[in-house]
């Protein structure tokens, strides 16, 4: 029963990149429409663990992994899986914003066109859909049509997180999506964390901990490849179990 | 005192404000060289072509589709050869683009890193072969083997000169675009499949249409290079000065504009009609080019509008475009059936009507994960087809060359006409050539690029220049050969020397250098120049300290291309540089030298009985220019290996 | 990431700047020259038919005469003209007579007649015929006659293949044979008698002309039938006049010749230099 409840969660997870290895017996619960931080020192491991929920690491040539990462209960990190509709069902959002080079609507288009949509009324009323729910529809609806690389850092990021949406998934993975923002859009992305979670399951790497307190339900502490503490925001940030958290917490180290 | 230190302090900065703007002028001047270049070419093509013009009047002259200038009865029309040239070019785009862009993406997406270490260069290596082989290699190898194939009277075609063409394109093509789409970043790609789209789909959806200003450069510069050919063209399309009856037929002979320059210039009589008609000829070769050229940097800049976001309305709306589309693919099939029919008769329709069946019946009930391995099936199939050109050209080189290669035959000088003897100093000479040319042309064209990509904006001046430049890309090789005689040989002085060849190599091979320079500079991040400035270099420090490196693997492509080019080249040098034989090596640069791919042409041409002589100096110059290419390919990848962000 | 590339791949780049630049220099300051005194160097260039001669007469010429260099090289013949006329060249070679718009421009130039080049009519060898007559060549070249059953061979489509318009050798055959009649539009036209050669001999229905030193096995020269006199093309038939296609070559200087041009043109006028003549398979003069 306890599956029902976690969107994603991994057991005994070691990665590798040839010989070196970046996550070592990482077992991690994520509970469905919940945001869940992940959070540590640089290189600690949090992107490649978020990189795994969607199998982006496959890119990676001499990447290989041992363990097993359940999706709604179901392993996915076999063969067999279908790569291609694992990453429509998990969206992700990247650090730097990455608008294609293409107008706002072909931007938000691409996803259900790749899936094969191709009536032209469908497709509009996703773009709107999708634009609403990433808050950014009043700002471009009378523009649709520019190019995407026009807009401002915080409105490609929103645009991007609106092109995520667009092909429906349930869990989206944000990796450190507001460290190229300034302080008003990233307000703007965490109220918009916030309101995701009624319909999705969120996972986001910050280096910021403040953000990671201000918009998570649970936060997940990593230190060299480790998950050293997970539990709810409250506990991780007023009474950690591990010495490690609080030091790292209250900033002295990292 | 403290008035003094400021006005110290003024006058540093005032002296580097002048360095820079020295700098900036240096580049601008390097800059305008292709410029001045085109003017001075189409100035001598005017002059020597006006009389010709004026003589036969311009509707004569165009539309006159008899083109018969040695008769008693002369008549100069070059409407045949304006289409004959129009239709191997298109042939040409048929073949190389699909061939050319579909190895570029297998190249950088779909083979393992491995593969495209060594494949990249290998085909590279094509754009070494001398023009003269390749038409050799056509008139031998390939119309014999159409004639058998296809069962014609001659295989002297239309469709040969295509498939020879598209070869010499395709080197330039696949390395410049496999270039432009590795440089799309690659936060794209994965964007792109994150959202769940399979790599064929981001390679169509997403890195093409990045790639595309890219692309479309090295597709100009490719079909440059094929459209300015003349050696090879003229050795396999039969060069019949008819019009293709019907018009779609690939198997009649045709007759190419630069084909019949490079024909009958060496023979004219100068100052006759015939001479000066020529000259008429290679002005409307070069204002079709100047068309095409300016068309493709009209599409090429809507195309960037489009994506970086400039509020001019888009060309054609959504509609439109659609329309526009439906009409091409339906033009195409139309064609295609029409060629499939001419070439095989009913059986063609009936195989293409197959083909289409399966491509609809797969678009509409295939798996997007069956799409992509067809389509990587495809891309696969594309590089093979390259590779085994690659691979027939240079075996028919190797295996009949190798019996030539002696001690002797390296190191002497040739006697009884190259029949015996060596070819020594036809070696040093290319080398001379092409370092010397090298030498000229690489600081100027990187000049140039820099000038244009990183001391000033968009606007007037940089159209000018770049289309000065397109223009010079495709000018025809004998223009620029006998520009360089009544230029430099005899206008300037230099008389028939290394010098005067060394020049026009240069001018030659200067839109090639200056267009992948500038591709290079271009997908180098502005982050990393707002870096330096940032922490107040100068901008010409910025430019030589992280610009110029960061974009070195680029500059050396283009380099590479342009050995490759000038090595193998004969008509710039017969009428500025060469001699054919030679005793001793050149002791200034005023002296002539001999050169491989003369002597080859020559051997090839007009000496009966040096047969393998022939081959075996083919095998030299292939060997040397693989030699240097070695060391370019190896400064690139050291550079690759060392730039990373 | 900007990694200190800028500091590590900079040499790279300077290296091979400064491996160009050397090899430049390498260019400009290069050794090999002769020290001797006295040199004399003469210049010809022109027409690629007579090169072969002027080549190997300049070698032979240079193997006695070690002091006097002779450079040959080959353009064509209106190269040949302008070179010299323009004094770029001491002598000028030309496959055909001067153009009245070349005298006009260089009134001052001197004709030589070096030797004769006799034009010989080949087929591939699987092909039945072995003899025409001029009557019947015309009549090919002029798309009259475009099968070769109608000149008693087999079945089959004649390819027609020619010299291009600014050939000497066309130029002569239309005066001689074609009788200033217009050839077939869809004749191939090729630059050189090396091309027609070769086309004609992986063509089995192909047809061409070249000068009588082609002549090899790949190839099936045709007799010529005068009046039912088979004449076959030979040296010895051009030279005593029996085999009709026939023009001279030529070599020309700005003024009468003087110096090394003058010794060189001696040299090939002599008996010697007629021996290298016919040699190279053309005929002599004397």
């Amino acid at each position: 029963m306890k599956q029902q409840n976690n969107a994603l969660e991994t057991q005994a997870l070691n990665l590798y990149y040839g010989s070196t290895q970046a996550l070592i017996e990482v077992d991690i619960q994520i509970p469905k429409n919940k945001v869940t931080a992940l959070i540590g020192p640089s290189g600690c491991g949090k992107s490649t663990l978020l990189r795994c929920f969607n199998r982006m690491n496959d890119l990676i040539p001499d990447c290989s992994i041992s363990g097993s990462i359940l999706y709604h209960g179901e392993e996915i990190t076999g063969r067999s899986t279908d790569v291609v509709e694992l990453r429509k069902r998990i969206g992700m959002v990247f650090q730097q914003p990455n608008p294609f080079p293409k107008s706002i609507y072909e931007n938000v288009i691409y996803g259900p066109r790749v899936h094969g949509i191709k009536d032209r009324k469908e497709l509009d009323a996703i773009a709107e859909k999708s634009l609403k729910g990433a808050a950014i529809w009043e700002e471009v609806k009378d523009r649709l049509h520019d190019a995407a690389r026009g807009l401002s850092g915080g409105q490609q990021q929103r645009l991007c997180i609106a092109r995520t949406l667009s092909v429906g998934p349930d869990i989206i993975l944000m990796d450190e999506p507001c460290s190229a923002l300034d302080p008003i859009a990233t307000a703007k992305i965490e109220n918009l964390i916030t309101e995701l979670k009624e319909e999705y399951t969120v996972v986001i790497v910050t280096h910021n901990m403040q953000q990671a307190a201000r918009v998570s339900d649970y936060t997940g502490l990593m230190y060299m490849g480790r998950l050293i503490e997970f539990d709810t925001t409250p506990v991780i940030f007023e009474r950690p179990k591990e010495e490690l958290t609080e030091n790292y917490i209250t900033g002295r180290f990292g | 005192m403290q008035k003094n230190r400021i006005e110290s302090q003024t006058i540093d900065l005032f002296t580097r404000q002048n360095k820079e703007k020295t700098i900036s002028c240096i580049w601008l001047g390097t800059a305008l060289v292709a410029v001045i270049t085109i003017i001075l070419i189409l100035g001598f093509l005017f002059k020597e072509g006006l009389p010709a013009i004026i003589e036969i009047g311009i509707p004569e002259f165009i539309f006159n589709e008899i083109w018969r200038p040695t008769s008693e009865n002369p008549s100069y029309g070059i409407y045949s050869l304006i289409i004959g040239s129009i239709l191997v070019t298109i042939g040409a785009i048929a073949i190389a683009v699909p061939l050319g862009v579909g190895s570029a993406i297998f190249i950088s997406e779909v083979a393992p890193p491995q593969f495209r270490e060594a494949v990249k260069p290998a085909i590279e290596l094509l754009a070494g072969i001398p023009s003269v082989v390749y038409g050799f290699f056509g008139l031998i190898v390939l119309t014999n083997w159409l004639r058998i194939l296809l069962d014609l009277s001659s295989g002297a075609t239309w469709l040969a000169g295509s498939i020879i063409l598209g070869i010499m394109a395709l080197p330039t093509i696949v390395s410049i675009s496999e270039d432009a789409i590795s440089s799309v970043p690659k936060d794209f790609r994965s964007a792109s499949l994150a959202l769940g789209a399979t790599r064929w789909q981001t390679i169509t959806g997403v890195l093409i249409p990045s790639a595309l200003s890219g692309i479309t450069a090295a597709i100009i510069l490719g079909l440059g290079r094929a459209i300015g050919e003349t050696m090879a063209v003229l050795m396999v399309t039969g060069n019949a000065a008819v019009i293709p009856d019907p018009i779609y037929n690939v198997l009649s002979p045709i007759r190419t504009l630069t084909a019949t320059l490079g024909i009958e210039m060496g023979e004219v009589a100068i100052g006759s009609t015939h001479y000066h008609a020529l000259f008429g000829m290679a002005l409307v070769l070069l204002l079709i080019t100047l068309f095409v050229n300016l068309s493709a940097t009209y599409i090429l800049a809507r195309i960037r509008e489009g994506q970086t976001g400039s509020s001019r309305t888009p060309l054609f709306s959504h509609e439109q475009r659609k329309q526009i589309r439906s009409i091409i693919i339906l033009s195409i099939l139309v064609a295609s059936g029409w060629i499939s029919f001419q070439i095989v008769g009913f059986h063609g329709i009936a195989i293409l009507a197959a083909i289409l069946t399966l491509g609809y019946v797969g678009s509409r009930f295939l798996s997007r994960q069956s799409k992509e391995k067809i389509a990587f099936g495809c891309v696969t199939i594309a590089t093979a087809l390259v590779l085994f050109a690659l691979v027939a050209i240079i075996f028919d080189i190797v295996s009949n060359g190798l019996p030539a290669i002696t001690w002797e035959f390296l190191t002497e000088s040739p006697r009884n006409l190259g029949r015996e003897g060596g070819i020594f100093p036809a070696i040093v000479g290319t080398i001379y050539l092409v370092i010397g040319a090298i030498a000229i042309a690489l600081p100027i064209g990187v000049g140039a690029a820099i000038y244009l990509n990183e001391y000033t904006l968009e606007g007037r001046l940089t159209r000018i220049i770049r289309a000065g430049n397109d223009l010079l890309n495709g000018t025809p090789s004998i223009v620029f050969g006998l520009f360089g005689f009544a230029f430099l040989v005899i206008f300037v002085g230099l008389g028939v020397s290394l010098l005067a060849g060394q020049i026009t190599l240069a001018l030659m091979v200067l839109p090639t250098i200056i267009r992948t320079s500038e591709e290079a500079l271009k997908s180098v991040p502005d982050s990393l120049r707002h870096g330096s400035l940032a922490l107040g270099a100068t901008r010409w420090h910025t430019i030589s300290k992280v610009v110029l490196p960061a974009a070195a693997p680029g500059i050396l492509t283009g380099t590479i291309l342009s050995i490759g080019r000038a090595a193998g080249e004969t008509a710039p040098l017969l009428f500025t540089a060469v001699v054919f034989s030679k005793r001793f090596l050149p002791g200034t640069v005023f002296e002539p030298v001999m050169a491989l791919p003369y002597h080859l042409f020559i051997l090839a041409t007009n000496v009966p009985g040096a047969d393998t002589q022939k081959y075996g100096t083919a095998l030299v110059l292939l060997a040397l220019v693989t030699g240097i290419y070695a060391v370019a390919i190896l400064m690139r990848r050291h550079a690759q290996k060392t730039v990373r962000w | 990431m900007t990694r200190s590339f800028s500091i590590r791949s900079s040499p790279a780049f300077l290296a091979g700047a400064v491996v160009l630049l050397l090899a430049a220099a390498l260019v400009s300051g290069c050794v090999g020259s002769d020290p001797s005194v006295e040199q004399r160097s003469i210049s010809v260039t022109g027409s690629t038919t007579v090169l072969p001669i002027a080549q190997i007469a300049a070698d032979t010429y240079m193997d006695k005469h070690p002091n006097d260099e002779i450079l040959v090289s080959g353009g064509g013949s209106s190269v040949g003209v302008k070179a010299v006329g323009e004094g770029t060249a001491d002598i000028g070679m030309a496959s055909r007579d001067l153009k009245s718009s070349e005298m006009e421009q260089y009134p001052g130039l001197v004709e030589h007649v070096v030797a004769v080049d006799g034009i010989a009519l080949i087929v591939n060898p699987e092909n039945s015929i072995s003899s025409l007559t001029l009557d019947q060549i015309k009549a090919i070249y002029k798309g009259e006659i475009t099968n070769w059953k109608d000149v008693g061979g087999s079945d089959r489509q004649i390819v027609v293949v020619g010299r291009d318009s600014a050939s000497g050798t066309r130029e002569f055959f239309y005066e001689a044979v074609m009788q200033k009649e217009e050839f077939v539009r869809t004749q191939q036209e090729l630059n050189s008698n090396g091309a027609v050669k070769q086309t004609v001999a992986q063509t089995p229905d192909a047809i061409g002309y070249v000068g009588l030193g082609y002549i090899d096995t790949s190839v099936k020269a045709v007799n010529i039938n005068m009046d039912g006199v088979l004449v076959e093309p030979t040296i010895d038939n051009v030279e005593n006049k029996a085999y009709p296609i026939a023009r001279s070559l030529h070599m020309y200087t700005k003024g009468p010749e003087t110096g090394l041009a003058k010794d060189f043109l001696e040299f090939l006028m002599s008996a010697e230099g007629q021996q290298i003549v016919s040699n190279e398979g053309f005929v002599p003069i004397i």
